[in-house]
């Protein structure tokens, strides 16, 4: 960066002829054309930019097909011990749901990484919310419990963390808006 | 920290969705460094600077508290 200092100053380079024309009928003015800058490129055209649907969107349409294989197993596998409580292989069945759970874990995490700084300090703060709210909330519920209040199937939990999670990512986002 | 990333990028007609394109960011993350919400990280930084040919010191001011 010590250079820089030698170089012109790209913003005092002269501008381009054609940006400096008066809006006319009989002339093409460019006005959408930013002035070409000494030794810095314009920015990319915005036909560069448009990108399909898959490509903004494939970790959300990916991790939606997992969750979505993710119900399938776990209907049939429900359904399937329902209807056969004393079957050896019932164990295995009980757990085949886990393989596209997995699944959404590993996308997850990859989506994560893409992700920018900015971003991660998001998610990172979002985390921690869902994780105090969650302890708060569980162990809340707990002394209530033991005060005779019904109990709560712990599967609740992670309904509970996600939600918060989601809450933490509107209120850390808006935060750096 | 102060920064002067709104007026360099005014000088050039750049959008803050051009500038984020080049630096491999998010819209929003250039949105948080402009209005002094996030500070950038050193490679952001730098990767700042060599887009704008411009030393850090000359984008970033740090607020000195006394």
């Amino acid at each position: 960066m010590s250079d820089a200092p030698t170089e012109p100053n790209p913003t005092q380079a002269p501008v381009e002829p054609l940006r400096t024309h008066p809006a006319s009928p009989f002339m093409r003015t460019e006005s959408n054309v930013p002035p070409k800058v000494a030794g810095i490129p314009g920015p990319t055209p915005p036909a560069m930019r448009v990108q399909s649907t898959w490509v903004t969107y494939r970790s959300q349409i990916e991790i939606g097909l997992a969750l979505l294989a993710y119900l399938m197993l776990l209907i049939g596998s429900v359904t399937l011990l329902r209807a056969n409580p004393e079957a050896s292989w019932r164990y295995i069945v009980a757990v085949v749901p886990v393989l596209p759970a997995a699944l959404v874990v590993y996308l997850f995490v990859r989506r994560l990484a893409q992700t920018d700084e900015l971003q991660k300090r998001i998610q990172t703060e979002a985390f921690g919310f869902a994780l105090a709210g969650t302890a708060l909330l569980t162990f809340t519920y707990g002394f209530l419990e033991g005060a005779g209040m019904p109990h709560l199937n712990w599967t609740f939990i992670l309904p509970l963390m996600a939600v918060l999670w989601g809450v933490g990512t509107a209120i850390f986002t808006f935060r750096y808006r | 920290m102060k920064n002067r990333l709104r007026v360099l990028r005014a000088e050039l007609d750049w959008s803050q969705a051009d500038l984020a394109h080049r630096l491999g960011v998010s819209r929003q993350t250039v949105n948080a460094i402009e209005t002094g919400k996030y500070d950038p990280s050193l490679p952001l930084a730098f990767s700042l600077a060599h887009t704008f040919k411009r030393r850090i010191e000359e984008i970033f001011e740090a607020e000195v508290k006394r």
